[in-house]
């Protein structure tokens, strides 16, 4: 599903690479925790996923398809199979949680027939029945990180990324967020997930990857966050 | 492709820019409406010119008694002999088409109608004070240097006059007002665009978080864009109705009053005028979107 080989990506006015030749296969329906501490390389590799970054050597495919070869036309194309979670939620403040959840589908032309039957279901699905007409502002933090993944998952995603989805929440809620996730992956989602959070990696007993100073250096299945930390 | 949902996103945009949209409107329709007078005069111009090519004539004034013109001092006016021979003269230049007499009476004929509100005016003049004349219709209205040169020191000739020189006279003001027109349209053709870019960028910062989750759910760029581009285009198109507006009132009262004066029958047509209104509309639309593009590109990554 997700194949890096031997990518680099050095950002421009700088001289140490964000990622150092990195070469990781993720399959179809796989859980992977992306560890590692601050500027390690976690978000490079999410942007490179999403073709917001291009590497400056090595090939990506996502999906079947070489991020190389695809032209800036098709990306909007490309991130439609890509869902996104931020640890900062990113909810439109102006619009309730129906309609940040519906807005995804109408930005990419979805029926309102279609719309109106599937944003309930993932509504539910992230545990929020009974808020779709809440603003975001009457909402817990866990409540926004839910709105965020169902917008994320509604249409559909053959690939959910999660950029550190509990850093702004308190461990309780994680665990919440962390079964919404967990539901996700069991639909045949393959979910990377970039954290800090030790306690989570540990009780999920998913596979983990761990990258420092851009390069990997664990590589385990069934993993914990690791004894250095 | 959801239209309401465009049209939504634009009737924010231009909500929140009120001020900067107004300026653009403005802009706009004061540049499209200068740009269509500047079409308009041309049009104008070649309407006279083609209303004057045929009667254009060389108007070659005789003596008469006790004329004030110098070169008639004391020769008690044209004779016979005099009149003949001119015309002898005249009609075995290569470049005249054609000549014709005009006497005392059919002079005052003319002045009659020319001058039939003008009360005080006719009942000063009388038939006597009116000058006889040959008039010389040329082939090429443009070769009418030689024949002045050779007719205006000719005896029993009081005065030679060229309708054609006091019309260019009069085209020149009509081509330097077309290009004073044209050149201001241009400068503020510059400053919608710019003003034009400033608004989207505007407008692209205000939505940067909408344009962002955009982006991240996999809308196309044209759905991105699009809403930026038609903010553009409905102020453009505002801007152009001003201008339409402009333009008519300007056709109605400048020119046509104009015409009341200087050439009948020239008038500007409606269909002309609805060209030109096209034209300009279409002219400030494509600015609209153009600019909109150009800023988009820098400011909304896609």
């Amino acid at each position: 599903m997700i194949h890096f080989d031997n990518v680099t990506k050095v950002y421009a006015n700088q001289n140490r690479p964000a990622l150092d030749h990195v070469s990781v296969d993720v399959d179809k329906g796989e859980f992977v925790f992306l560890v590692g501490p601050s500027g390690s390389g976690k978000s490079t590799f999410l942007r490179l996923i999403l073709k917001e970054e291009r590497p400056n050597s090595g090939a990506i495919h996502v999906a079947g398809k070489d991020l190389a070869r695809l032209s800036n036309f098709k990306v909007p194309h490309l991130r439609r199979r890509i869902g996104c979670v931020f640890q900062d939620f990113r909810l439109l403040p102006n619009k309730n949680v129906y309609e940040n959840v519906a807005f995804a589908l109408e930005v990419i032309g979805k029926p309102r027939r279609f719309i109106r039957k599937v944003v309930p279901e993932v509504v539910e699905l992230v545990g929020l029945e009974g808020k779709a007409h809440r603003m975001p502002d009457e909402l817990s933090g866990g409540e926004q990180q839910r709105v965020a993944m169902a917008r994320a998952f509604v249409n559909r995603p053959m690939i959910l990324l999660a950029d550190e989805p509990t850093g702004n929440i308190d461990p309780a809620t994680s665990i919440g967020i962390m079964k919404v996730l967990d539901r996700i992956n069991r639909t045949g989602t393959t979910v990377v997930m970039a954290t800090h959070d030790a306690a989570i990696v540990d009780s999920m007993r998913k596979r983990v990857v761990e990258l420092e100073d851009g390069k990997i250096v664990r590589d385990q299945s069934r993993g914990v966050y690791g004894q250095a930390y | 492709m959801r239209a309401n949902f465009i049209f939504s996103e634009v009737w924010i945009g231009l909500r929140r820019n009120l001020t900067m949209t107004i300026a653009v409107i403005v802009t706009v329709a004061i540049g499209m409406a200068l740009l269509g007078i500047g079409l308009m005069i041309n049009s104008q111009i070649s309407g006279m010119k083609d209303y004057w090519a045929d009667k254009v004539e060389v108007s070659v004034f005789l003596c008469k008694k006790n004329d004030p013109f110098p070169q008639c001092k004391g020769t008690g006016g044209v004779n016979e002999q005099e009149q003949a021979a001119l015309r002898a003269t005249i009609e075995a230049m290569p470049e005249v088409q054609q000549v014709e007499f005009e006497d005392a009476a059919s002079a005052y004929e003319n002045f009659k109608v020319q001058n039939a509100n003008n009360t005080v005016l006719l009942s000063a003049i009388q038939v006597e004070d009116m000058p006889e004349s040959f008039r010389v219709k040329l082939k090429d209205p443009n070769s009418y240097g030689s024949v002045i040169e050779e007719l205006k020191g000719a005896p029993g000739v009081s005065n030679v006059i060229n309708q054609k020189e006091i019309l260019e006279k009069f085209f020149g003001l009509l081509e330097k007002l077309r290009w004073f027109a044209l050149m201001i349209a241009g400068f503020l053709v510059i400053a919608a665009t710019l003003l034009i870019g400033n608004t989207v960028r505007l407008s692209a910062y205000n939505r940067r978080r909408e344009t962002g989750i955009m982006r991240l759910v996999g809308a196309s760029n044209l759905y991105i864009q699009l809403p930026f581009v038609m903010e553009g285009v409905i102020a453009g198109l505002i801007g152009g109705v001003v201008a339409a507006v402009l333009l008519i009132v300007t056709k109605v009262f400048l020119f046509d009053g104009v015409q009341i004066y200087l050439a009948n029958n020239s008038q500007l047509s409606w269909e002309t005028v609805a060209s030109v209104i096209s034209l300009t509309m279409v002219v400030g639309v494509l600015i609209c979107v153009l600019a909109s593009f150009v800023t988009l590109r820098r400011y909304l990554r896609v």
